[in-house]
């Protein structure tokens, strides 16, 4: 069990370690951080002028709420590995992975870890400095039991998302293109989380089966917890994202299972 | 693990084969949105029907002109692939079924596919493999020190490894595939791409490996040049068959092989000179020692 922790543990410090290697990155890293918080500051500054509330928002809780979302957005970056198993299955080299004596999706979740762990470390370095800057007066909530579960909705909807792109990259195998499965993803996604139309302009039941889709618990819902909304949503969110990760190992499962046996290996 | 194993047989094959489907498109833009309605495939038969024994030790050498179905035959046996038909066992596993215990036990290099992260240093990528193959701390220092100074490569270790030569590479490879003293090494196409000097140093590395810790190793190689100075048996394959498998020694004497030949010559001489007969003799396990193997 410990040997099994161990090898995970050091893929995700082998992809930590690729980051740090280079050192622009780190720095656009921090200052794309700090030029976000600073849009998010003009901007909100501008909308609050003459105003207290906005949708029921104070000017600190909104720009918390922002700062929080984007942050947690900024964390995902699953889609990257779709399009990596994706170009090694139709180039040929997704063998790189298959030989190791470990589970491939294993080493994907572990990659993640390490990657967002980099980006973890270096934007909240950067948040902290530019939000005592500004002086922003963050709204975070003061329920720990609250903090707990926007906290295990962002470990369970990052994971959600690798799984997701995991098994869209896998598609590969039968379909050899995934270019639209993605781009339904990207859009449901928007959808879902209000990028395309605010929420708040669709039907109620519109909305109520969106929130049946494990979309809008990655990023929208621990960010209104964290700042001290929606609390009464936090348990179900829980239980709809858990078994939406579970639909999405079992898919796995039996995809790997099914058409692994049409790798060819075939390619550059 | 497949009944009837012994210890002594790493690879059991008999009547291997391997046929991949692919698209044919008519010439021209009218021929890719014929396509996108009906589409014709074609059958290409990689590996045709092939025996092969190979047992604890061997260093045999599989040489073909490109397209003969050498690294299709590494792929099933590694389990990247599955075989269409025939029986197959590899340390007694069946590899496509691509258990952690049957990995554990083998390696595989590759030599135009790496497996090092290019931004790392080789120090942090053996510490990878360390963990991925549950090495413990000592046979690790000591397989390290082992090939850091077979290899001469001490100052090299904590350099990135994307600015390291394609032969600085490809002992990195080595020596990362070898860490986890794998009990068989499937080499495909090693020295591709190398000068003489890391083609020699390559060579000089691998016979090291097969004497002094009995690894067994499986070559692929179209350069005439690596079979005759590393492997005692050889194993000559073209369009998916077998055309002779038995003595390296044998094969030269006969052939007339040299070693700066291109391998499309040489299978014209051995399809114009070979005696059907001749070329069933299929010994089950490798022939005698060459000689004037580079030491």
């Amino acid at each position: 069990m410990g040997a099994t922790f161990a090898k995970y543990r050091e893929v995700a410090l082998v992809h930590l370690k690729c980051q740090l290697a280079w050192r622009a990155d780190i720095m656009f890293q921090m200052l794309f951080t700090i030029g976000r918080i600073l849009f998010a500051y003009l901007l909100w500054g501008t909308i609050f002028k003459g105003k207290d509330t906005v949708a029921g928002f104070g000017f600190d809780g909104m720009l918390s709420y922002y700062i929080f979302s984007s942050f947690l957005t900024q964390l995902d970056l699953s889609p990257g590995i779709s399009e990596e198993i994706h170009n090694r299955i139709r180039g040929g080299t997704f063998s790189k992975y298959m030989v190791l004596p470990m589970r491939t999706e294993g080493y994907f979740v572990a990659m993640e870890a390490g990657v967002v762990l980099f980006y973890l470390l270096f934007d909240l370095i950067a948040a902290f400095v530019w939000v005592a800057v500004f002086g922003i007066q963050l709204q975070v909530t003061t329920d720990t039991g609250v903090a707990f579960c926007a906290f295990l909705l962002v470990v369970l909807g990052l994971l959600f998302m690798v799984q997701l792109n995991y098994y869209l990259g896998l598609l590969t195998l039968k379909y050899q293109g995934i270019g639209t499965f993605l781009m339904i993803k990207n859009n449901l996604a928007a959808l879902v989380t209000g990028s395309i139309v605010p929420l708040v302009l669709l039907p109620g039941g519109v909305v109520e089966v969106m929130r049946l889709l494990p979309f809008y618990y990655v990023t929208y819902l621990p960010s209104m917890l964290l700042v001290g909304r929606c609390r009464e949503e936090a348990f179900p969110g829980l239980v709809i994202l858990s078994l939406w990760c579970l639909v999405l190992q079992a898919l796995i499962h039996l995809t790997w299972e099914k058409y692994s046996r049409m790798y060819d290996g075939v390619g550059i | 693990m497949n009944q009837g194993y012994s210890d002594d047989i790493i690879i059991y094959a008999a009547g291997l084969s391997k046929t991949y489907r692919r698209y044919k498109k008519k010439e021209g833009i009218r021929g890719s949105i014929e396509g996108l309605f009906r589409r014709e495939y074609e059958e290409k038969t990689a590996v045709n029907n092939m025996d092969l024994l190979v047992q604890k030790g061997e260093f045999t050498g599989l040489i073909g002109p490109n397209g003969a179905g050498k690294t299709t035959l590494i792929k099933m046996l590694t389990g990247i692939i599955a075989p269409t038909s025939g029986e197959l066992s590899v340390l007694g596993f069946t590899p496509d079924e691509r258990r952690d215990a049957f990995k554990r036990q083998y390696a595989v290099v590759m030599g135009q596919k790496s497996q090092l992260f290019f931004e790392l240093t080789v120090n942090d990528i053996l510490r990878l493999f360390q963990a991925i193959y549950e090495i413990p701390e000592r046979e690790f220092q000591e397989n390290k020190r082992f090939f850091v100074e077979l290899f001469q490569v001490r100052e090299l270790m904590d350099v990135q490894v994307r600015t390291l030569s394609l032969g600085e590479r490809m002992k990195m490879e080595l020596m990362v595939a070898l860490l986890h003293n794998p009990r068989v090494l499937f080499l495909d196409e090693p020295t591709i791409g190398l000068d003489a000097v890391a083609s020699r140093q390559i060579r000089k590395f691998l016979r090291e490996v097969n004497r002094e810790r009995h690894t067994t190793i499986l070559l692929t190689s179209h350069y005439v040049e690596d079979i005759r100075m590393l492997c005692d048996r050889a194993v000559v394959v073209s369009h998916g068959r077998k055309f002779y498998d038995g003595s390296t020694t044998e094969l030269f004497d006969r052939y007339r092989l040299k070693e700066d030949e291109d391998m499309g010559a040489v299978m014209e001489r051995i399809y114009r000179d070979g005696d059907a007969a001749w070329l069933q003799e299929t010994p089950e396990a490798g022939g005698d020692g060459p000689d004037g193997k580079e030491e």
